[in-house]
């Protein structure tokens, strides 16, 4: 039996309207802050996450392009792509992946004529709740 | 940018029917093109001139900077062709039909085409007849993808295939993806397995081109808009050109905005529903953008969308 899929090391589901680079982008980024991807790791092929992600060549080679030069990937020749040596994220790169969440929350809060008051009671109450669940 | 196929007013009457009404369109090198549209609609009469299997009334193609009409073996050596209706010579073994094709191919690459028949699960000693459906589809991939086509022509590919076999013919095609300026012109009639894999989109309806650009740009123009308004009174009988599908349940206006821009198109609702509150605009995915235009063509509205 030939294997066929290669599991990539992040993880991705698409949502409908937002360009597959940037999605793409941010879910190598946020695996490259959480740990799943750490320095010295492979990085797949633009063929590998074309077939794996179902995405366009060209828009899977913008993605490898981006992030090298961003410097989170680095081309190491007879290897192939890998994570870069990177330092830790700041605490201000990490808030920004977050942007993108907080306004769907923030579109949502308007919607209902909710104000900023109930949002931050709201956030306050879910993060006392699982907080809790993480201490046993 | 060059354009790998490109057709001038290209025609194709059958008795009294255009199957293809003078087609004008243009696939840049290195793109996947979704050519997408219903049954019936055109897309392989349209596919038959390009290869010059069929001849057309009237107008022009050219394919890899050929005119169709002189299209012979030396181009055919360069085109990849999968049909939903292909002859494949049945009575051959898998392994035949490889050894058949191979001497026509000067590009004939044997360490790829043996990794793809093991990625296909395709048995070298089955006779072609005795394979099923997606296996047969999966040998006319191969022998293909055998030669690193500068130009994949896809017609209807998926049609009778369960999902597994879609995703392996979809796996085989990506094998390219490593060749450069490689062209996948693909027909279908549904666009759930292409999206966000086409880079081109081309909608044909009853013969006739409605659009064709790039992906991106439709994303971009098209956006679901919706509105609540006071009064539930109706909409005006003047809307907007690039509004399609308007309708109105209880106090919710929806509708689909084919000429999107930011703050203009939010304007354009205010001023056509002067009591519209909480207006919205969202995204929408290839195929919701694909069922709008459908929809639309089939209240006749035969104008191009523009």
């Amino acid at each position: 039996m030939v294997n066929r899929t290669r599991m990539l090391p992040f993880q991705l589901a698409f949502k409908t309207g937002v360009p597959a680079y940037e999605q793409v982008v941010y879910a190598v980024k946020k695996a490259v802050i959480c740990g799943a991807l750490k320095p010295g790791d492979r990085f797949p092929s633009v063929r590998a996450m074309s077939q794996e992600l179902r995405i366009n060549p060209n828009t899977a080679h913008k993605v490898v392009a981006a992030l090298v030069n961003e410097r989170l990937l680095e081309v190491r020749p007879g290897i192939g792509t890998v994570v870069a040596d990177a330092r830790p994220a700041t605490r201000e790169q990490r808030r920004e992946l977050l942007g993108e969440d907080v306004e769907q929350v923030v579109v949502e809060a308007k919607n209902l004529q909710l104000d900023m008051q109930d949002v931050i009671e709201a956030v306050q109450q879910h993060w006392d709740r699982l907080s809790k669940e993480e201490k046993p | 940018m060059n354009h790998v196929i490109e057709t001038q007013g290209l025609a194709r009457r059958f008795g009294n029917t255009d199957a293809v009404d003078r087609l004008t369109l243009a696939v840049p090198e290195g793109s996947i093109f979704a050519f997408l549209g219903p049954n019936g609609a055109g897309k392989t009469t349209t596919i038959k001139m390009l290869l010059n299997i069929v001849e057309p009334t009237s107008g022009t193609a050219t394919v890899l900077g050929v005119d169709s009409r002189r299209i012979g073996p030396r181009e055919f050596a360069k085109i990849g062709y999968v049909s939903e209706n292909q002859k494949l010579p049945e009575w051959m073994t898998v392994g035949q039909l490889i050894e058949y094709c191979r001497p026509m191919y000067p590009d004939w690459d044997a360490a790829f085409c043996a990794k793809l028949r093991e990625q296909f699960d395709l048995p070298l000693e089955r006779k072609l007849h005795q394979l099923s459906r997606g296996m047969k589809v999966k040998a006319a991939l191969l022998v293909s993808l055998a030669y690193r086509p500068k130009l994949l022509i896809l017609d209807e590919p998926f049609t009778g295939l369960d999902p597994l076999v879609r995703d392996e013919f979809i796996r085989g095609v990506l094998e390219l993806s490593d060749e450069g300026n490689w062209t996948v012109f693909i027909s279908s009639h549904d666009i759930d397995e292409v999206e966000r894999l086409a880079d081109w989109v081309g909608i044909i309806n009853s013969g006739t081109l409605k659009l064709a650009e790039s992906a991106a740009e439709l994303q971009a123009r098209f956006r679901k808009i919706e509105c609540v308004v006071a009064e539930t009174t109706r909409l005006p009988a003047m809307l907007p050109k690039t509004w399609l599908i308007p309708e109105m349940a209880g106090h919710t206006v929806r509708l689909v905005d084919s000429g999107y821009r930011e703050e203009a198109s939010e304007a354009e609702v205010r001023q056509v529903v002067p009591d519209a509150t909480q207006i919205t605009a969202s995204a929408m995915s290839l195929r919701d953008i694909f069922l709008a235009l459908a929809r639309t063509y089939r209240l006749g509205n035969t104008t191009e969308v523009k």
